[in-house]
């Protein structure tokens, strides 16, 4: 097994309702190796968005650590975590979360306004995105133009068009049919094994998980027993 | 695509309510230049007078006459360098609605003194050499057609001629032009000589006197001089500096830069309210994008910036266009209402406007600003 | 059509309950909708007070003669002949000695300091007949007494001792180079006059060296239909030709002028604004459209029409409207009525009036405010009429 890419040394989460305070994780550890592509599955409220958030720098931990790539990012600040998430992380929602005024290449080009490129690189890496994506002929395409399957491959493109290390998937087919789900999900495992891309994927659907390499089952803030043994 | 692109699509993502918006900043910049043009036409006699120029005028008020004699003794007085009279001549062309603002002058004098004034030469002989002729102002011949070499008769709705006629004949010997846009021209001038010879009564005295001083510095001096002279006598004067007098008799018609003042604000708080109210509008139904382009790494300040840009951008378009609108009116104004002063479209009005469109942009931005810079990830996209 | 009135009736109801939800976009309408009416009222107090003060000046069965064409009062000269000739028209109202009812008169103009500004404006001097009080009627001494014939004393008008510095009762001034006094204050029902200082014409004439001509003069009917014949004397006279008016119509004509201009003013620019609230109208009843979608749709989907939808969105726009109305009236009424306003009247002199709000102009105002709400509504409400039945279903 290779290097990890995130680790989870110890991480409390928890949030304050009113004057109580609801605890999701304590102590809890994990590992993701890089080039892995693991499923999370699990009951709602056993936490599984909360760990997304946690992997994506979106939400800090209550205390713990998180090392991502060799260093620690849990104690990092608002600006210097969008900076993380911008140049580490791909996220994919369940609803695709597209730009409605945006052509699917402008919403593909969208977190590269955040780099350094000039135009043409990022004219360049957008389409080369969108070829990986297979949508190219879609490029000028508003998101209202497009079917559910086509937009998640936007926000796919959108995804790793900055070539982050990390693809972070929340229910990316729980909106989709059997079918399409089926396509977006190889596509996943084609980015995992072929560009070498670490994915976390949550999911409530079992089938949707055996794309994956292997599947951590989540339940009242931690990991079921068979999971570690794995 | 660059930010820039992506403020000006937000932007027009809800085509009808930017219109919407865009129509009532439109609408109150469009009267903040009207009424900033009407209000600088009125006090364009402040802002050109000469810093060397006084007027002496009767001391109870300026409508009342001094004797002609005074000019000469003026002129003694030191640090005075030149005297010109001139006298309100309440001229009418035909009906009393065709009315005209005409002065009996001094004609040599008075020329030199106003030098803003400009005639070509051959027409300024002319003028000067024939005793019936008349000078005509530019926005004068233009509202009535007229030009030099015309007949001009003209009635006075205060004097009639010793020989019963109420009908003053003139020859138009030219036109004169302002230097600037600022200058007013609506009036038209002619001899004292001509209607102290001919009117019925009025004999010796004249309206009021402009005197030139050889150095602003000496105004005050020369002031208090000229009105010593004449204290304790049946026609005692006050002397003034042009701009005071300007001044004053602007204010005559009321309090108006407060009527502008109070106008122009409402109207500003009106757009103010209603941007402000759009642009919450709009972040509010965009709190979930706000979230996922935090998510996808968008900065607090960028989306700060974001929100900010596209408010500043929907002031300066509006306005932009308001105040072209405005500028386009002024035009139409300027026949109809240049007897209120030289209308003309000033770069400060300009200025004002666009110093007010960042105001606009950045108060109506603001809050919604900060509302969509404090949004926060995990609420936003309920994932919880 | 009973369940329809119970349908919009719902509808309408539910609509008000949700107003606190969108409470601050629903107040930025309000208060930009009372921000115009407040506007247009303003202007229409300013012309109102103004007609008010000039066209109720003068009476019907007082007849004023000038020079012909003087178009005022400070631009006419009557030599003395003329006075002399007047007295034998026929018409006028005679005093007990036989005498006609006449009042010659000088009109000049004095400088009055503005308490606001504290600027110089034009104040009219006027010099009175000694028969002036038997011609106006109305005028009443209200503090000191009525000034002495042969003396440099002065009484002035409520106005001018309201709003120019310097003429308090007993207040001495300075008229070319001799020494006046106030001695008494008059009120003229509120009407031009108010705005004017009045002395005895003989002083002025000498003091102003006018010989014996003056500038007016005005006289009592027997009735006001004798003006024709007034004209039609003054008109077969070589020596007079003078142009013969009533009081009344010769303020009224005056008073044209400058209302008008004020109130050619203030339509455009209450329109013009009224396109600003109505932008924000319009925002705001779609908003409250859009975020009723799914409630309108449940209604729809149960059975509602699109009637209630449509009239339930109208009667929002409309209340809130009329509330920006009344707001935009009662803060005009609080900030501007009675307001004392003074600007250059027809004589080249300073006409003091106060700012008049009437029901007739509150009305002007509302209709202008729920002609925004209509057309704030009208539109959003189509739009809430047609929602599809589907957005019941949709995910928000």
């Amino acid at each position: 097994m290779s290097a990890p890419l995130i680790l989870l040394k110890g991480v409390t989460k928890s949030y304050t309702r009113g004057k109580q305070t609801v605890p999701i994780f304590e102590r809890l550890d994990m590992t993701i190796p890089t080039q892995d592509f693991v499923a999370i599955m699990g009951p709602s409220g056993s936490g599984k968005t909360t760990l997304l958030n946690l992997l994506g720098g979106i939400d800090k931990p209550s205390g713990g650590e998180i090392v991502f790539d060799g260093k620690r990012m849990d104690n990092l600040d608002e600006s210097r975590l969008a900076g993380f998430r911008a140049g580490n992380v791909g996220f994919i929602f369940q609803f695709y979360n597209l730009m409605p005024m945006l052509t699917a290449s402008q919403n593909v080009e969208l977190p590269l306004l955040l780099t350094k490129l000039g135009p043409k690189a990022r004219g360049d890496r957008v389409k080369t995105a969108l070829e990986i994506v297979g949508l190219s002929d879609r490029a000028r395409h508003k998101p209202s133009e497009l079917s559910g399957g086509q937009q998640q491959r936007v926000a796919i493109a959108r995804a790793i068009v900055s070539d982050p290390k990390l693809l972070l998937c929340d229910e990316p087919t729980g909106d989709l049919d059997r079918e399409t789900a089926g396509e977006i999900l190889s596509m996943l495992q084609t980015l995992n094994r072929d560009l070498g891309k670490t994915i976390v994927m949550v999911t409530h659907d079992p089938e949707a998980a055996r794309f994956a390499k292997r599947t951590l089952h989540l339940d009242k803030g931690h990991f079921s027993e068979k999971d570690l043994a794995a | 695509m660059t930010l820039i692109d992506l403020v000006r699509k937000n932007l027009f993502r809800k085509r009808l309510r930017t219109i919407l918006t865009l129509v009532a900043i439109f609408v109150a910049f469009v009267i903040f230049g009207v009424l900033a043009t009407f209000q600088n036409a009125i006090n364009a006699g402040v802002e050109v007078a000469g810093a060397d120029r006084l007027i002496t005028v009767n001391r109870i008020n300026f409508t009342l006459p001094m004797p002609l004699a005074y000019a000469t003794r003026v002129a003694a007085v030191p640090g005075v360098a030149r005297v010109a009279h001139a006298e309100w001549f309440g001229g009418y062309f035909q009906e009393p609605r065709n009315f005209l603002v005409a002065f009996a002058v001094d004609p040599k004098n008075y020329l030199d003194i106003y030098p803003e004034y400009i005639v070509p030469p051959a027409q300024r002989e002319a003028f000067l050499r024939d005793k019936t002729s008349i000078l005509v102002g530019k926005s004068v011949a233009e509202q009535f057609g007229w030009k030099a070499g015309d007949r001009l008769p003209l009635k006075s709705n205060i004097y009639t001629q010793k020989n019963g006629s109420d009908t003053w004949d003139f020859t138009i010997a030219g036109i004169v032009a302002g230097n600037e846009a600022r200058v007013d021209t609506s009036f038209v001038m002619f001899h004292y000589q001509y209607l102290a010879d001919t009117r019925s009564f009025g004999d010796g005295t004249t309206g009021w006197m402009i005197l030139k001083t050889t150095d602003a510095k000496e105004n005050a001096r020369v002031m208090r001089e000229v009105d010593a002279l004449f204290a304790n006598s049946a026609f005692e004067t006050e002397t003034k500096t042009e701009q005071a007098f300007n001044k004053a008799f602007a204010e005559q018609l009321g309090d108006l830069g407060f009527i502008v003042t109070m106008i122009v604000g409402a109207a500003f708080a009106t757009i103010l309210l209603i941007v402000g109210n759009t642009m919450m509008l709009t972040v509010r139904e965009r709190t979930n994008e706000i979230a996922v382009m935090k998510t996808i790494g968008f900065t607090t300040q960028r989306i700060f910036g974001l929100v900010l840009g596209e408010s500043m951008l929907l002031a300066l378009i509006g306005g932009l266009l308001g105040i072209a609108f405005a500028w386009l009116i002024s035009f139409a104004m300027a026949g109809p209402l240049s007897r209120f002063g030289p209308i003309a479209f000033s770069w400060d009005t300009a200025a004002t406007a666009f110093v007010l469109m960042a105001v606009l942009g950045l108060l109506t931005g603001l809050i919604p600003a900060i509302r969509a810079m404090n949004t926060d990830i995990v609420t936003a996209l309920g994932r919880k | 059509m009973g369940r329809t009135l119970t349908q919009i009736g719902t509808v309408t109801a539910m609509n008000l309950r949700s107003l606190p939800q969108r409470k601050w976009t629903s107040l930025a309408t309000v208060v930009a909708i009372a921000l115009v009416t407040g506007v247009l009222l303003a202007f229409l107090a300013m012309a109102n007070g103004f007609q008010a003060t000039v066209a109720g000046t003068g009476a019907s069965d007082v007849m004023i003669a000038m020079r012909k064409g003087s178009e005022s009062e400070i631009n006419s000269t009557l030599m003395r002949e003329q006075v002399l000739l007047l007295q034998e028209a026929p018409g006028l109202a005679k005093a007990s000695d036989g005498k006609p009812l006449m009042s010659p008169e000088l009109y000049v103009i004095v400088d009055g300091i503005k308490k606001s500004s504290g600027l110089k404006a034009n104040l009219p001097l006027r010099g009175l007949g000694p028969l002036a009080n038997e011609v106006r009627r109305g005028i009443t001494i209200v503090s000191g007494r009525m000034f002495q014939p042969g003396t440099n004393e002065l009484v002035v008008g409520r106005a001018v001792s309201k709003q120019f510095r310097g003429f308090e009762l007993g207040a001495k001034m300075r008229l070319a180079s001799q020494n006046w006094v106030v001695v008494g204050e008059f009120d003229a029902g509120g009407t031009v006059f108010e705005s004017e200082i009045w002395a005895d014409v003989a002083v002025l004439q000498g003091l102003y060296q006018r010989g014996s001509t003056v500038q007016t003069v005005r006289a009592r009917m027997t009735d006001p239909a004798n003006l024709e014949k007034i004209r039609a004397f003054s008109e077969a006279d070589p020596r007079l030709k003078l142009d013969v008016k009533s009081e009344k119509d010769f303020y009224a004509g005056q008073s044209r002028n400058i209302g008008d201009l004020i109130l050619y003013l203030g339509w455009p620019l209450a329109i013009a604004m009224s396109f600003g609230a109505l932008a924000g109208a319009l925002n705001t009843m779609f908003a409250s459209v859009d975020a009723r979608t799914r409630e309108i749709a449940t209604l729809r989907a149960i059975g509602f029409r699109g009637t209630p939808a449509f009239i339930g969105t109208m009667v929002e726009s409309l209340i809130l409207a009329a509330i920006g109305g009344l707001v935009g009236a009662v803060g005009t009424y609080l900030l501007f009525d009675g307001l004392s306003a003074a600007t250059l009247g027809g004589n080249f002199t300073q006409v003091v009036f106060s700012l008049k709000l009437s029901w007739s102009l509150v009305l002007q105002g509302l209709i202008l405010a729920l002609v925004i709400g209509v057309a704030g509504g009208v539109f959003p409400a189509w739009r809430a009429a047609r929602v599809p039945l589907l957005a019941a279903f949709k995910e928000q």
